[in-house]
């Protein structure tokens, strides 16, 4: 039984190894005995007999650590000897252990954290049946993509084409209805679908049944509703299943329920299905729809565009008025979805993996400070027969120790990132796979943990066995130069990097104050906004419509603290686009894609003087301005440009597409504001007066004298009086959706900002450590120097020679890393170029300053040797 | 130590050992005396050899040691050949038999 006897003889020598090594002791004692009889049988005396011997048999220990060595499980008991010594070297020094453990901890957290988003983001498919085979439909206008689909070419796209199992379309807004018929009315978010779209996705009902064919004909009341609003509305009842919603006044039957979680590019409660004849984009002008698509299998997506392609070039001979110019392209559907998170994705996992490994260096530099002082204990071992590769063995062990302790913090804190992350980056919505904390992120916590560890403690087990260990040196331990080199080298990479993160960080930053000082056209400060809705069934006449919400404008306005209040179709930012062809009545109108295509308001009087836009030229919307008196327009700065280059536009006419052969007469001009995006030019625009439109969904926006959410209560008291069944809906202030817009931005800059800190934290921590242990080495050279007579200021000089050159050489490669690097930021810039010379300047300003604080205690400290101490401990 | 005595090749000193102790059971000393004998020299077994090597061939159950009394009644611990060990000698002389007709019939073919 070999295999048996390995195994108990393992067994033994781990169990039994007391009684094992007192045996070898007894037998080598037992040789020499025997040694000495020998010599003292051939004629020596006693005494030299017993000297030969025992030069003959060498060193015990040196034999005994042979016999261990060769022993069965002779490699598990070093182990397991090495971890003892390991965990009692580690709570030795408990301040050394936290500091590295979380250093590193932070490191591991932060990377496991985005790595687990970016898997989920990124990496993982779509939450969809065979999600590679899913595209999306953008219009294209001269090749350019520029938005959502128009209704009625989405249905010829769909009878047409040849390359799709499925090709559905939803529009590109959910609608904020009210549920009647309950105790309380509620709000829901409706979005609009084709019959086809969840099976496009390959995701159904999982109660009741998926949307009819037939049913997109027109006049269907069938609804699906989703697992939220079930549970809220219905308490996840089963027989929901045929019940009545009314939506806005108008009856639904219920007969599906989503599954939970289900998204879709919205926040949908209840879907409903675009009617053929439905009131969403009515004519081919108007687009507001999202197209999706599932490829049939072998149909690549470079043969579906040309597929597409031929439908689009067919419609623009069909349709010369208003699809000239016009196509629709196929793109990825899950590059799209993800398209606005990638970049900031990558550069914060760019800038976690560059903070741990200037943490690495860290710990590294602390371990080797650690391991020159322990160079009098490893010249020990070694002189008691430990092998060179033990010695390294030694060292790997007691690093491997501190694995488990990082890698159970790295998980600690790679929850508490993986949240932060969460609530700060739109990642998780929509549709896309929602990050969570599982198996995999556990998995590549301690993967992490190990590689980082092993790392480590490469760097001191290199240097041990690079170094000559030997008793001699003794306590006149000499700085070393290949640790000294290794060192120095550690530190240089730290600066370079920290130097790289400041950068960006720098650049980052001005963009965000570039984009903060943008001139918006309006003010936002104080101003209150929330959407109000008025049943079309209860207010059938258009005027019936302006009374209200002129008189509810005029109450909100009587309100103490209100300064003025008016109420807009889409508020700016937060509801972008809406565009129409508009042109000079006395002019035919321009081929599709020629024009001016202007950005459509309708408001209330009170409107530019709420948001503070400029009235330049003629006059604002008058309440008379009613449904019956002659149509006007405000035209925008640009808008009137381009239309009226060298003449007045007030008192003209003009066309919009929408509203057929009626003009309009422009009574105003009004200042540039920006509408659909922040970091854009202001749009071209027209305001028309909502009265004239029987408009029933607008914005309330009320500007304050103070906090306007204080104002939130009254006007929902005002609210109640005119009209129960109306709801406040989502009240908000403006400047916080424009903080919302540079939500994505800010998380960055936020992160990285705090990434830079820590980087240069530690970069600043790595240089003190390595020049406190200069001068700690060098203390016998710098007090012999003292006492030959060198000035503290020669001594200063020496210790700043050492620091200038490990942070120029740190802000040399910092530098020559960050000219291409940024240039990946690109994307992530706003009116910065890459080589923005105050980001760089600031970087090095900053970086000197952390470095000069860092290099003063040491260096002070060696001014103050006292050459008489420093010599007598010779 | 010293000049021209040949290194022991890797695992033949445990060849030598065995084929030793299947003589008659031997101490340590004894052990290394025999082999310098028998090879006059050639081979030398220092403690730093002599003792992993009898520590390991016990623990794989071929040797067991016992202690006993030397002939000038010194304690001393004896090995002897296991069975297993007798079985291992002898596939160790035939894999060792091999060896040196192989190296043989190169050395002869030049």
């Amino acid at each position: 039984m070999p295999l048996w006897s390995r195994v108990t003889g393992t067994l033994r020598s781990i169990f039994h190894k007391g009684r094992l090594d007192r045996e070898l002791d007894d037998e080598l004692r037992s040789y020499l005995d025997l040694l000495t009889d020998e010599k003292i049988a051939a004629g020596l005396e006693p005494e030299r007999a017993r000297r030969a011997a025992r030069l003959e048999l060498g060193g015990v220990e040196q034999v005994k650590e042979q016999v261990r060595d060769r022993r069965l499980g002779a490699a598990l008991d070093t182990l397991l000897r090495d971890v003892r010594y390991g965990v009692r070297t580690l709570a030795r020094s408990p301040g050394f252990t936290v500091v590295a453990t979380l250093i590193l901890a932070v490191g591991v957290g932060a990377t496991s954290a985005l790595y687990t988003t970016i898997d989920a983001a990124l990496l993982r498919p779509l939450p969809y049946d065979h999600p590679d085979r899913l595209v999306l439909g953008q219009k294209t206008r001269d090749g350019v993509p520029n938005g959502p689909v128009s209704r009625l070419d989405y249905f010829d796209y769909r009878d047409r084409s040849r390359s799709f199992t499925q090709l559905a379309a939803l529009a590109d807004f959910a609608m904020i209805q009210t549920v009647t018929g309950g105790d309380r009315p509620d709000l829901v978010r409706t979005g609009f679908v084709t019959w086809n779209l969840f099976r496009t996705l390959g995701v159904a009902p999982v109660l009741g049944r998926d949307f009819l064919p037939r049913e997109e004909q027109g006049g269907a009341t069938a609804v699906i509703i989703s697992d939220g609003l079930w549970r809220r509305r219905f308490g996840a009842s089963p027989d929901v299943l045929g019940r009545t919603l009314v939506l806005d006044g108008n009856a639904r039957t219920i007969v599906g329920v989503m599954p939970p979680g289900f998204r879709f590019l919205q926040d949908i409660d209840v879907w409903s299905l675009v009617d053929r004849d439905g009131p969403i984009d009515p004519v081919r002008d108007s687009h507001s729809h999202l197209v999706i698509g599932r490829l049939k299998p072998g149909v690549s997506i470079e043969q579906a565009q040309a597929d597409v392609n031929a439908i689009s070039a067919s419609l623009q001979e069909e349709y010369p008025a208003t699809n000239k110019h016009k196509g629709l392209q196929l793109a990825d559907l899950h590059a799209t979805m993800v398209a606005d998170v990638r970049t900031s994705l990558w550069v914060l996992m760019a800038t976690t993996v560059a903070v741990l490994l200037i943490a690495c260096g860290n710990v590294a530099g602390l371990l080797m400070a650690r391991g020159q002082r322990r160079q009098p204990e490893m010249a020990m071992r070694a002189a008691l027969g430990a092998s060179r590769p033990r010695l390294v063995r030694q060292l790997l062990t007691e690093s491997a120790v501190f694995t488990p302790l990082v890698a159970a913090a790295g998980v600690a804190f790679a929850y508490l990132f993986q949240d932060l992350l969460l609530r700060l980056l739109p990642v998780g919505d929509l549709g896309v796979n929602r990050p969570e904390v599982g198996a995999g992120t556990l998995l590549f916590t301690v993967a992490t943990a190990v590689a980082t560890c092993l790392l480590v403690a490469l760097v001191p087990a290199a240097r041990v066995s690079v170094s000559e260990p030997g008793l001699a040196s003794g306590s006149r331990v000499s700085e070393g130069r290949r640790s000294a080199r290794m060192t120095s080298g550690l530190v240089v990479v730290q600066v370079g990097l920290s130097m790289v993160l400041l950068v960006g960080s720098g650049l980052l930053v001005r963009s965000l104050a570039r984009m903060a000082a943008v001139d918006l056209g309006f003010d936002p400060d104080r101003v209150l906004s929330a959407q109000v809705k008025i049943q079309a069934g209860t207010y059938p006449a258009p005027e019936a419509r302006a009374a209200f919400f002129t008189s509810l404008i005029d109450e909100v306005r009587a309100l103490p603290g209100v300064v003025s209040a008016s109420a807009v179709s889409k508020l700016p930012i937060r509801q972008p686009w809406t565009d129409w062809p508009v042109w000079p009545s006395d002019r035919p109108r321009p081929a599709p894609g020629e024009g001016l295509s202007a950005m459509s308001r309708w408001v209330q009087p009170g409107y530019f003087e709420t948001m503070r836009i400029p009235i330049l030229a003629g006059r604002d919307i008058a309440p008379t301005d009613g449904p019956n008196s002659q149509r006007i327009v405000v035209l925008s700065a640009r808008t009137a440009r381009t239309l009226f280059p060298d003449r007045s536009p007030i008192g003209r006419t003009v066309s919009i597409a929408f509203t057929g052969d009626e003009p309009f007469v422009v009574v105003g001009i009004v200042g540039d504001a920006r509408i659909n995006q922040l970091t854009i030019e202001p749009d071209a625009a027209f305001y028309l007066s909502s009265a004239q439109l029987g408009a029933t969904q607008m914005q309330l926006v009320v500007r304050g004298s103070a906090d306007p959410l204080a104002l939130v209560a009254p006007i929902r008291e005002v609210l109640r009086r005119l009209d129960a069944d109306v709801v406040l809906a989502r009240p908000t202030t403006m400047t916080s959706v424009i903080s919302e817009a540079l939500g994505g931005y800010r998380v960055v800059i936020v992160a990285l900002g705090v990434f830079s800190g820590l980087a240069l934290a530690l970069a600043a921590f790595g240089l003190y450590g390595t020049l406190a242990y200069h001068v700690g080495q060098r203390a016998n050279e710098i007090g012999i120097r003292m006492a030959l007579g060198a000035s503290r200021r020669d001594v200063l000089g020496l210790i700043a020679g050492r620091a200038a050159a490990l942070v120029g050489g740190g802000l040399l490669l910092g530098l020559a890393a960050a000219v291409p690097v940024t240039r990946l930021t690109r994307q992530l810039l706003f009116e910065t170029a890459p080589l923005d010379a105050p980001a760089y300047a600031s970087a090095v300003a900053v970086l000197g300053l952390a470095a000069v604080a860092a290099c003063f205690v040491p260096a002070w400290r060696a001014t103050r040797l006292n050459p008489v101490e420093v010599l007598r401990k010779e | 130590m010293g000049g021209h005595k040949a290194d022991l090749l890797r695992g033949t000193l445990d060849m030598l050992i065995l084929k030793t102790l299947a003589l008659q059971p031997l101490h340590g000393l004894g052990i290394s005396r025999r082999i310098q004998q028998t090879t006059d020299g050639v081979f030398r077994v220092p403690p730093g050899s002599l003792f992993p090597a009898l520590g390991r061939l016990e623990q794989e159950g071929w040797i067991r040691g016992d202690w006993g009394e030397s002939e000038n009644n010194r304690r001393a611990r004896y090995y002897r050949l296991t069975a297993a060990g007798r079985l291992r000698l002898g596939e160790q002389e035939q894999h060792w038999g091999r060896i040196v007709l192989a190296i043989t019939k190169v050395l002869e073919s030049a």
